[in-house]
């Protein structure tokens, strides 16, 4: 019986350490890895954003942006966000009137969440992959990891994600703005003609962990 | 050559039992063996110039299996305290198991069965935190390998003694699993999330639990087939009371020795035989004879251990105690019966050698044929694995062992003591039986009926000088004319020459008078005319009763007729017998008219009559060389060479006499319908081993092609391992419940 209950008590206290441990986060260490290839590759078009106190990396093609806060405690509406162009939407229909408020910012649609009011303190400054790392190290359960697409990705709220690929060599989607169409087609957006948009379906899982298959609008870019 | 039983640890399917048997029969100077996998114990005949118990001991532990003595004064208690204990120890490791198996499962498939809505811990998201998620597994399988680190040592040292096992195929199959999981691990550490999807741990696990659990269950379910004997055993009383310088002093039941006197109250039982020295009583021997009306018992009867005592008090003299007594002499042969093999077992047993590798090379075969053919690594390795764990031996080895344990067992209970697995077998293909008629379908006690005389000879003289010339006889007819000169109070006279002639009667010389007494063949050979009294004599036999002839001076001096009484079940026996299709004919020295009247009486048409005891053999040749299967029923002693001829040879009496050595089958009871039971039973037993070994032999050929994925060919499911793990540890298990079926046997009335 004492043997029992060692074996018992030593593997609940293994198991907690475990838990604990951040170590074996592969994924969030990963993904840091990955981002920072991501952000050497476009080296160009990543740089800091002042109105939104974070960094930007710009989509090849200049429309889209996915931004994400250096601070989280300099009181901006976003600390990761998606910013693009609102024409192709408005030429696929987009009614601006019925959008939420804050949505639209002159010809830019902006979709993100405010994380936290944390002051990141950094060694040595500031830099795009240090914020990157902070967004892991606070909010890991906003890194996420795309098995069917084996892409990492940052959520920044209301099914809206900003995804890369883990190995850039293998895969023909290096980065890939999501956006959930809902609001859009709610806003009179016709879904499939918006140009430069894909409207598709994605595998994802629900709260319970089903797997289901919901409409996303995609723009992925190969940068390699 | 020596003959010993050893204790044997470590088997878990006939594999085992069948290695041991090849190594230990390779040895120089053993001459046989038989390992038993359902009582654990091997029975051994050696030359004891050449090889020794020690030498076979050890050969037995370097095969990767424990070996000890079976010692024949050993309690019983210790037999049974062990396998508690064994019982214990899977329970606690089944135990230990679950409970670490059931939240590895709950963590491996949660989050694969969404529509249960099990909340997981983000922290172990199998896509998000992979490496977490693998680790907790990995946490959570170390105690289940633990608990059942025995599949590991006996597996894989039977695989380095080249006799894989049940434990080997178990070893193998989670091993597999759990390599192939480590190195998932490994993937996933260095950045290959997709292999979370490689990760068996749960199957490892929880094939470990579910075995543990089926040879918890198997564990059980074999100390209830041997239930019978636990019974027996308990009959034991644990304590005497001895008397020693006039004092009475309880004494454990292993320190009387012989030639202690011991005091007996009402109610107690007698702890040991032996011999009353004081007091009257009648004692309830049911436990030996199955008669459930007390025995009166004086001084110098004889009393057996765990009888029981009714009303009086008496002193006696132990005469045999510890192994010697009756008891354990009846205990002793259930324990070997139940420990002995079938013929049937014979095809089980050849399978089961040969079963380990083949099934392991049919699992190496179908990973290889899946992994070429296309599929992935992960696919080829759950048909691996599954293959590995769906096959059981261990069913294969259980069911014949586990029928002759309960058919064997349960026999002893309605006091039917078969003497092994040959006979049990040999029983059920009998197709005629044969009685002997004096004390087998008579009560064998004999009494004077008629005694008739010639002119000038008086009844009382002609009864005297008989009885004179009989004293000490102990053939019945003689027992039953000394009986009634006793009860006449006639004075017997001193026998001056005696000369017994088998078979026929006897000559003497009484008071200078030369006399014969015997049938009348034993007449026509002295030609002793019987003219005189022939008439009287037909009459006498057509009635059934048994003249004895006697002749004075070489003439014919009287008869004396002496009639047997039928036994109450004899005709409702042999009626039962004949409905179950059976030839039933009867055998006896008796004349001819004699015997026909008795047969007569009880339904047999066949009659062998005037047949000499050392004839009875030869009659029972000569129905076997007609292609019979043939059954000698008589009362073990001077029927002996035709109970040993016949196939089956069944004794009827107590288990105090010689019959428990010369015949394959002793019934306690002198009821014969014990006999219809007896092969009843043996029908019953090996139609269920019959029934075992199909579903044993079915279970593993359709399980394993299906293991191999062969409804997946087809477009049908793949198996899970977990499945087959769990079909795996049912089959041991249905296996044992249906031999338990047997316990339900009810004995013809």
């Amino acid at each position: 019986m004492r043997k029992k209950i060692l074996i018992i008590t030593v593997s609940l206290l293994l198991i907690l350490s475990l838990a604990a441990c951040a170590d074996t986060d592969v994924v969030g260490n990963e993904s840091v890895d990955s981002f920072e290839k991501v952000l050497g590759a476009m080296e160009n078009n990543v740089a800091e954003d002042e109105m939104n106190g974070g960094w930007a990396l710009t989509s090849p093609d200049g429309r889209e942006r996915f931004i994400w806060s250096k601070d989280y405690s300099a009181g901006t509406p976003h600390d990761v966000m998606l910013e693009f162009d609102a024409k192709p939407f408005i030429d696929a229909g987009l009614d601006v009137t019925k959008l939420p408020e804050g949505i639209l910012i002159e010809d830019k649609i902006m979709v993100g969440s405010n994380l936290g009011d944390e002051e990141l303190t950094y060694d040595g400054g500031a830099t795009p992959i240090g914020s990157y790392e902070k967004l892991v190290e606070l909010y890991r359960d906003r890194v996420k990891y795309h098995a069917d697409l084996d892409h990492y990705g940052v959520d920044v709220g209301d099914g809206n994600m900003f995804e890369w690929a883990k190995d850039m060599g293998i895969n023909d989607k290096d980065i890939v703005f999501v956006v959930d169409p809902k609001m859009f087609t709610d806003a009179g957006v016709d879904p499939v003609i918006v140009e430069g948009w894909v409207f598709a379906k994605v595998k994802v899982m629900d709260d319970a962990g089903k797997p289901i298959e919901v409409d996303k609008f995609l723009k992925p870019f190969s940068i390699q | 050559m020596g003959k010993d039983t050893l204790k044997i640890t470590g088997m878990t399917c006939a594999a085992c039992s069948a290695r041991i048997e090849k190594v230990i029969g390779k040895m120089e100077g053993v001459d046989e063996i038989s390992v038993n996998l359902a009582t654990e114990k091997a029975v051994i005949s050696f030359d004891q110039e050449k090889t020794n118990l020690n030498e076979i001991i050890e050969r037995i532990g370097k095969a990767g299996y424990g070996a000890s003595e079976v010692k024949e004064k050993k309690l019983v208690d210790e037999d049974k305290l062990q396998k508690e204990r064994e019982i214990r120890t899977l329970w606690t490791k089944f135990a230990v198991s679950a409970i670490f198996a059931v939240p590895l499962l709950y963590v491996a498939m949660g989050s694969m069965i969404w529509w249960l809505r099990f909340p997981i811990p983000s922290f172990l998201d199998p896509m998000q935190f992979p490496l977490n998620y693998s680790i907790l597994q990995i946490v959570l399988t170390i105690p289940i390998v633990i608990a059942g680190y025995r599949f590991y040592t006996v597996g894989y040292k039977a695989i380095i003694n080249r006799s894989p096992n049940m434990d080997s195929l178990i070893a193998m199959g989670t091993t597999a699993a759990i390599v192939y999981s480590l190195y998932s691990v490994y993937e996933i550490a260095n950045g290959n999330f997709h292999a979370v999807e490689g990760l068996y741990f749960e199957t490892a696990g929880v094939i470990i639990t579910l075995i543990l659990l089926g040879k918890f269950l198997e564990s059980v379910t074999k100390g209830r087939t041997s239930e019978a004997i636990k019974k027996l055993m308990g009959l034991a009383p644990k304590t005497a009371i001895v008397i020693r310088d006039g004092k009475e002093y309880e004494v454990p039941i292993e320190e009387v020795e012989i030639g202690h006197i011991i005091l007996v109250k009402p109610g107690e039982k007698i702890p040991v035989d032996g011999v009353v020295l004081e007091g009257n009583t009648s004692i309830d021997e049911s436990m030996l004879t199955g008669e459930s009306i007390p025995v009166e018992k004086k001084t110098g009867d004889q009393v057996y251990a765990a009888s029981l005592n009714k009303n009086g008090m008496i002193h006696f003299e132990a005469t045999k105690v510890g192994g010697d007594t009756a008891l354990a002499q009846i205990i002793k042969l259930v324990e070997e019966a139940q420990g002995s093999k079938a013929p049937i077992a014979q095809m089980a047993d050849i399978v089961s050698g040969y079963f380990v590798p083949i099934v392991f090379g049919i699992a190496v075969v179908s990973f290889l044929a899946w992994f070429i053919g296309g599929e992935s690594l992960v696919f080829s390795l759950t048909i691996f694995i599954a293959i590995l764990v769906i096959a059981c031996p261990c069913a294969l080895g259980l069911a014949t062992p586990t029928a002759i344990m309960v058919g064997t067992g349960k026999g002893a209970e309605y006091g039917i003591l078969i003497k092994g697995g040959e006979a049990l077998e040999t029983t059920h293909k009998i197709n005629t039986i044969i009685f002997d008629k004096t004390g087998t379908i008579t009560e064998g006690k004999p009494e004077v009926t008629d005694i008739l005389t010639i002119t000038g000879v008086e009844r009382n003289q002609l009864l005297q000088l008989a009885a004179s010339a009989e004293k000490g006889s102990e053939h019945p007819l003689g027992e039953a004319i000394v009986n009634e000169a006793e009860k006449e109070n006639l004075e017997l006279s001193k026998v001056d020459h005696f000369n017994a002639i088998p078979g026929h009667g006897i000559e003497v010389e009484i008071l200078g008078i030369p006399m014969i007494l015997g049938n009348k063949k034993l007449m026509t050979e002295r030609n002793i005319s019987l003219s005189e009294l022939e008439q009287a004599s037909n009459s006498l036999a057509e009635e059934g009763k048994t003249p004895m002839y006697i002749a004075m001076n070489q003439k014919i001096a009287g008869i004396i007729a002496v009639a047997d009484v039928v036994k109450a079940s004899s005709v409702k026996a042999i009626e039962k017998l004949q409905s179950m299709g059976l030839e039933v004919a009867m055998i006896t020295g008796d004349n001819r008219r004699t015997a026909e009247a008795i047969a007569k009486q009880v339904g047999i048409v066949q009659v062998l009559a005037e047949v000499l005891p050392q004839d009875k053999s030869n009659e029972v040749k000569k129905l076997q060389a007609e292609g019979r299967k043939v059954a000698m029923v008589g009362d073990g002693i001077n029927d002996a060479p035709a109970l040993a001829q016949a196939d089956i040879g069944i004794a009827i009496g107590s288990g105090t006499d010689v019959a428990m050595e010369s015949a394959d089958i002793v019934l306690m009871r002198s009821d014969l319908m014990d006999v219809p039971t007896a092969i009843q039973l043996s029908k019953s037993t090996i139609r269920n081993i019959k029934q075992n070994l199909f579903w044993a032999f079915a279970y593993n050929v359709i399980g394993i092609p299906i293991a191999a994925g062969l409804l997946h060919l087809f477009g049908g499911p793949l198996l899970n391992p977990i499945f087959a793990a769990a079909a795996m540890s049912l089959s041991s298990v249905s296996v044992l419940a249906n031999a338990l079926r047997l316990k339900r046997f009810k004995p013809y009335k």
